[in-house]
């Protein structure tokens, strides 16, 4: 069942980043990339680094909705994500979207593509 | 710019918007005007936290429309509706965090990029700290994009009101404006060493005087 995986990895995605941010890096691989508003950043490495170096330490992801589709013959799945983020400190909660292109490597899943928004005008 | 659902007033008023890196102090520092503090209206489509800040000047009352973000700029570069009609502007860093002054640039540009000639004040802010990382006499940039440049200390009140008196003088194109009475602050929560800023007070001078050294942006380390 797709929804159930892209569901399950979302979870584990957004519980990992709030709470274990380097626990990030063994769901990338070195060709992955990741769009962060608007920046390009491409390697396991180079994207945790650059997520670890946010310059915030506790966060709350909470999530609205995900969906997600079937993606290529290699049974990979785009998931698109929208929710709302806390920062500690912050009065007000940040809206956010995030699309991962998940592939499948023997069964696992890992981040091929990611692309992260804040939404605001 | 009042948002939608704010009040307006019949006397003058301004879009201040103020950048700089996260943890900088801004919302610290706008939140010491009590009466802006307690007008304030936050617009989540903008993400964006409007305080109306009013001063008592000698040729009547003035308000800034202050926009501070809701954390935006940890994440990356502010949208431009952030910038639009923006009439005045505040570029905020830590003298105790040496990373957010050699980001000043980047804020000033992507300033500069949307509000072009407008007035800017730059701040040190958390003068108040004892272990500064960016002493007064290395504070250059100003000089360079002929901005103002004023030590703060947002939890002191320290030169609070220095900055809006100088974009209100900009902004009224009359150098002899002043402040004929002081807005309602927060009460201090550090005390500050007047005797140690007046020394920071005088090597700034100091600085001011001597040539400017060649583009050091990148040297600053």
């Amino acid at each position: 069942d797709p929804d159930a995986v892209a569901k399950a990895f979302v979870e584990h995605y957004y519980s990992t980043f709030d709470a274990n941010r380097p626990g990030l890096v063994s769901l990338y691989q070195e060709g992955s990339m990741l769009t962060f508003e608007g920046q390009k950043i491409q390697g396991s490495q180079n994207i945790v680094a650059k997520l670890t170096g946010l310059p915030f330490q506790q966060c709350k992801h909470n999530i609205t909705t995900v969906d997600c589709q079937p993606s290529g013959p290699a049974g990979g799945m785009l998931v698109f994500v929208s929710g709302n983020l806390q920062l500690a400190g912050e009065q007000h909660a940040l809206k956010f979207s995030q699309m991962f292109h998940l592939i499948s490597n023997q069964g696992n899943y890992y981040v091929f593509n990611d692309i992260f928004r804040l939404n605001y005008a | 710019m009042a948002l939608p659902n704010q009040q307006t007033v019949d006397y003058p008023s301004f879009k201040l918007v103020i950048v700089g890196d996260g943890g900088t102090g801004k919302t610290t520092f706008v939140k010491r005007h009590l009466t802006g503090e307690f007008e304030k209206k936050y617009e989540p489509t903008i993400g964006v936290e409007v305080h109306p800040l009013d001063f008592f000047t000698n040729c009547g009352k003035i308000r800034f429309y202050c926009w501070d973000t809701a954390g935006q700029e940890k994440f990356g570069g502010l949208r431009d509706g952030y910038y639009i009609h923006g009439q005045c502007a505040i570029i905020m860093f830590d003298v105790t965090a040496r990373l957010t002054y050699k980001n000043v640039p980047t804020w000033h540009r992507d300033l500069c990029r949307v509000c072009e000639n407008i007035p800017i004040v730059l701040c040190g802010n958390k003068v108040d700290v004892k272990n500064r990382q960016v002493k007064a006499k290395q504070v250059t940039f100003h000089r360079k994009k002929n901005l103002q440049y004023y030590e703060i200390s947002a939890k002191s009140n320290y030169n609070f009101e220095k900055p809006f008196l100088y974009l209100a003088r900009k902004l009224a194109g009359d150098q002899n404006l002043h402040f004929v009475e002081s807005p309602a602050l927060a009460p201090p929560e550090v005390h500050l060493d007047i005797a140690a800023q007046q020394q920071n007070e005088a090597d700034l001078a100091a600085a001011a005087a001597q040539p400017l050294p060649d583009d050091d942006d990148d040297a600053f380390e």
